[in-house]
């Protein structure tokens, strides 16, 4: 092979580096999406476009906790949404009672954590179809708590402006500095990406995997089910209560009456649509949910949006059942055959 | 005294209601390994056909009932021939999702087809009522309540004593078994999702009255169906049943006696720890697994 | 009886007194009573449906609920691995593999027998979080080790491989493998030959030598492949319907009337 390397082989070749560094690949997903915090101030994107970037990206941290339990652990949750709003509705909570911003999210994320835990303890017991209504109770014994208990207010739970680090002050009503908010967000989204990636690949990733396909394998190589169930359900709490914690810091306000049974399915949806185990799946998979639905689709299509989105969750379910990550990939393969047929034919 | 009797009959309608969602659920759960939250969906969209008939045509109740029972059984046949038949082979968590799926689906197509003004149904039997010991009991509540059982009761027997009830049973044990063994499987998961849709509609028409048709009438019913599954246990038919009325009548009772606002979660959590001693339900029981 | 004692050490490792393990009213181990000296390689035999799997699961601790005494003894001391939960039992030296292979077949060869290797990690979930120098050195260290057991089975330039779709030997290493990343005093075989062809069979003679040998291990091994059985194992234990028949050199045992008899239209094992 002595032929000279052509631009088109140098643009092979840094793709296929990109596609062996993963963290790599989340830093250049987090640029692009730092793009987007510019975009309206330079008048090229709404406003309220970048607002919902920033849902997708807060959906996709809640995402990839769910991936590590359905993924990693084979393990399910429908209890979801009472976590993420255990996020949102806590910091109002606790911001309002004077803490300040990084303490609050500790407090809260420590109180779904030990809840995590304790759902963690429950799965030893109970399995399969039983498990995943215990954790829909869980999840229905949070959303009416919200909905009724005085303290998390009526309709909302209004927060105002944030300071973070007890410095930076940032209210989502002017413009620059929703964008820093914006940006965040990005930046916690990238952080738990990498942490998962971190994680999925370790001793304890194994491990997960090991419990959750070869049960009995796993527990004579020392694998303690009870440790990494508890593991798997607090890692999915946190990552879900860290997404409602997000919503707070950007939206500034947070609803009580939103954290039904539907969000919890989106986002299981947005796993099985974008890819068990991938990282980046998880993104794609909260782009196509949440993201395309609002982006796109409400404009061109309007009531029908939600019908679409259904009928895609079901299609993808059954003509792409191993998720949208693996377009790129099966593309490259049809590809490579076709290029392969049309060098053989003369 | 009346007031426990009131209680007791008001949790006799909302517990028929949830008997007849978490039958259908239970039968789906055995037939195709699946979790239908889209149960409650596909109940509310019969509702609404029941309504637009009439509203626009001007049908009694009765008739009305009756043409929604139709359409309910073929949106289960449909649903069940173009999605969960071909989604035989996707892994179970993803099966489940199909029918998040088949939710926005139909959540979306109704405004579309009915529009966004909800629809008023009347009671079966409007007004009379009859006093018992201080308490009313309405005689639309002794009617559903009547039916939901008679309707329920058939399904026992359809299930316990012929021939098509011995093929449920057995694709209930082990679908790919029962296939090999010459059982029309697939009849039979058919006819469970017809099933599932009828049940899940007259609970619509039962609720209708209280709550109007609207897209979310059936997710209290809904959610409930699938605790009374987990309280009963799913391995018998008739677990759920009776999970379903005791799960009406504790909300009922701690909503009135001890809070309206704790009375949901006192019994949620009560079962949750029920569950803990006895993960499969009131009348479960634990499969081996082998190693 | 008269029992042959092995030649060299004779400290036992493994001692099990009166084991009886009942299900339901059907006594599947009944009063089984054996002792296996460090350094042996022992093989169970008995046929099909004898106990022999349901003491490798009494043994390793998944089924507690059985009668007798199952005693452990290694550097530390003797232990009752009734008191040990049954996934503390590698820490104390014994790994397994299954009858059905037990693998992750979505992860690599490498990564499952990294599994193997679960307790002799000293990092936990925050340090493989934040992905610490400490932790980061570790991993690389087991991935060495992972290697160089994979190099010794043959089978390292597999490493990257999924094990979806391996073939039925290699997957068999992949176990034996895992269990030796564990370090352990006693490795315990269910059926090591079973699906295997005649090569791999003879190789795995050789194969099973060579891990005492170098891993300085007991062995004790479930097999129907008779001609295995002969070749490796310094002695043999008979059971038939949970009881002891006989236990001695694999020449003896062959001869033993009562175990042929146990045998009896199964010759072609023979």
């Amino acid at each position: 092979m002595n032929r000279r390397p052509t631009a088109q082989a140098h643009g092979r070749t840094l793709l296929a580096a990109i596609r062996r560094r993963p963290l790599l690949q989340f830093a250049l997903l987090a640029v692009a999406l730092l793009v987007i915090a510019v975009l309206p101030h330079l008048g090229l994107m709404r406003f309220s476009t970048m607002s919902i970037y920033a849902y997708t990206a807060i959906y996709t941290v809640v995402a990839l906790g769910m991936n590590i339990l359905l993924g990693f652990s084979g393990l399910i949750s429908l209890g979801t949404a009472g976590f993420i709003g255990a996020g949102a509705l806590g910091m109002g909570v606790f911001l309002r009672m004077g803490l300040p911003f990084e303490a609050a999210a500790v407090v809260v994320l420590l109180i779904s954590g030990s809840l995590g835990a304790l759902i963690g303890l429950f799965s030893l017991k109970v399995e399969s179809i039983y498990l995943a209504i215990a954790t829909l109770f869980v999840g229905e014994i949070l959303r009416q708590v919200y909905t009724s208990v005085p303290i998390f207010g009526g309709e909302f739970i209004r927060i105002g402006a944030v300071r973070l680090f007890g410095v930076f002050e940032l209210n989502q009503i002017f413009q620059v500095e929703r964008s820093i908010l914006y940006a965040v967000i990005v930046g916690v989204l990238l952080l738990s990406m990498v942490l998962m990636h971190h994680l999925v690949r370790s001793r304890t990733g194994r491990a997960l995997m090991a419990m959750s396909r070869s049960e009995h394998a796993a527990q004579a190589m020392g694998v303690s089910l009870l440790k990494y169930r508890l593991i798997a359900f607090v890692t999915a709490t946190l990552y879900a209560t860290a997404g409602g914690i997000l919503y707070a810091l950007y939206f500034q306000s947070a609803p009580t009456r939103a954290w039904t049974l539907n969000v919890s399915l989106l986002v299981i949806a947005m796993v099985v649509v974008g890819g068990f185990k991938s990282i980046v799946g998880t993104f794609l998979g909260a782009i196509i949910i949440y993201g395309l639905p609002n982006l796109l689709l409400k404009d061109l299509l309007g009531d029908i949006s939600y019908v679409f989105s259904g009928a895609l969750i079901i299609l993808v379910i059954l003509f792409y059942p191993r998720g949208f990550v693996y377009v790129g990939h099966d593309l490259r393969r049809i590809v490579s055959t076709l290029r392969t047929r049309a060098r053989r034919a003369p | 005294m009346a007031d426990i009797l009131r209680i007791l009959f008001n949790s006799m309608q909302t517990g028929s209601t949830y008997a007849l969602a978490a039958l259908g659920i239970a039968l789906i759960w055995k037939t195709s390994r699946t979790t239908n939250f889209a149960q409650g969906s596909i109940g509310t969209l019969n509702a609404y056909v029941a309504g637009i008939l009439l509203v626009s045509w001007g049908w009694n109740i009765w008739l009305v009932a009756a043409a929604s029972m139709v359409t309910a059984f073929f949106t289960g046949i449909l649903i069940d021939a173009f999605i969960i038949r071909p989604a035989a082979r996707v892994s179970p968590i993803s099966k489940q999702i199909i029918t998040l799926g088949l939710i926005m689906v139909i959540v979306g197509l109704i405004p579309l087809l009915f529009g966004v003004d909800p629809y008023r149904l009347p009671s079966f039997i409007p007004g009379a009522s009859v006093t018992v010991a201080g308490a009313a009991l309405r005689y639309n509540t002794v009617f559903v309540v009547t039916i939901s059982l008679a309707l329920m009761g058939g399904l026992f027997w359809f299930i316990q004593k012929t021939r098509w009830g011995l093929a449920i049973r057995v694709t209930a044990i082990s679908e790919s078994t029962s296939r090999l063994m010459g059982v029309p499987t697939k009849t039979v998961t058919m006819i469970s999702w017809a099933s599932a849709a009828m049940m899940g509609t007259l609970a619509a028409l039962i609720v209708a009255p209280q709550a109007s048709v609207n897209p979310n009438m059936l997710l209290d019913v809904q959610v409930s169906a699938f605790f009374a599954g987990v309280l009963g246990g799913f391995s018998t038919f008739f677990g759920p049943v009776v999970g379903s009325f005791i799960i009406a009548f504790s909300r009922n009772f701690t909503a009135f006696y001890i809070s309206d606002i704790w009375g949901n979660v006192i019994v949620y959590s009560l079962i949750l720890v029920f569950l803990y001693f006895k993960p499969y339900g009131l009348f479960g029981k634990k499969s081996e697994k082998k190693v | 009886m008269s029992e042959v004692r092995p030649v060299g050490e004779v400290r036992p490792i493994l001692e099990l007194e009166n084991l009886t393990m009942t299900f339901g009213g059907l006594r599947a181990v009944d009063g089984l009573s054996l002792t296996v000296f460090e350094g042996e390689i022992v093989g169970l035999i008995g046929p099909n449906g004898a106990g022999k799997t349901t003491v490798f699961n009494c043994v390793t601790q998944f089924y507690k609920q059985y009668e007798g005494l199952i005693r452990l003894t290694n550097d530390d001391g003797a232990v009752d691995l009734r008191d040990v939960p049954v996934t503390q039992v590698v820490r104390h030296g014994i790994t397994r593999t299954f009858q059905n292979l037990d693998l992750v077949p979505d992860l690599s060869i490498e990564d499952n027998v990294l599994v193997g290797a679960h307790t002799r990690f000293h990092t936990g979930v925050i340090s493989h979080l934040l992905r610490t120098p400490r932790a980061r050195r570790e991993e690389k260290e087991m991935r060495d080790r992972a290697v160089q057991v994979l190099d010794f089975l043959g089978i390292a330039h597999l490493k990257d491989l999924y094990v979806a779709g391996q073939p039925y030997g290699i997957l068999k290493k992949v176990e034996i493998a895992r269990t030796l990343m564990a370090e352990p005093r006693l490795i315990i075989l269910d059926e090591p030959a079973a699906g295997l062809n005649d090569q791999e069979t003879k190789a795995l003679d050789a194969l099973i030598y060579q891990i005492r040998e170098r891993y300085h291990t007991t062995v004790l091994l479930i097999e129907h492949n008779m001609a295995l059985v002969m070749n490796v194992c310094d002695r043999v234990c008979a059971i038939n319907f949970g009881k002891f028949l006989a236990m001695g050199a694999p020449a003896t045992i062959q001869r033993n009337p009562q175990v042929q008899e146990a045998y009896l239209g199964k010759d072609e094992h023979l």
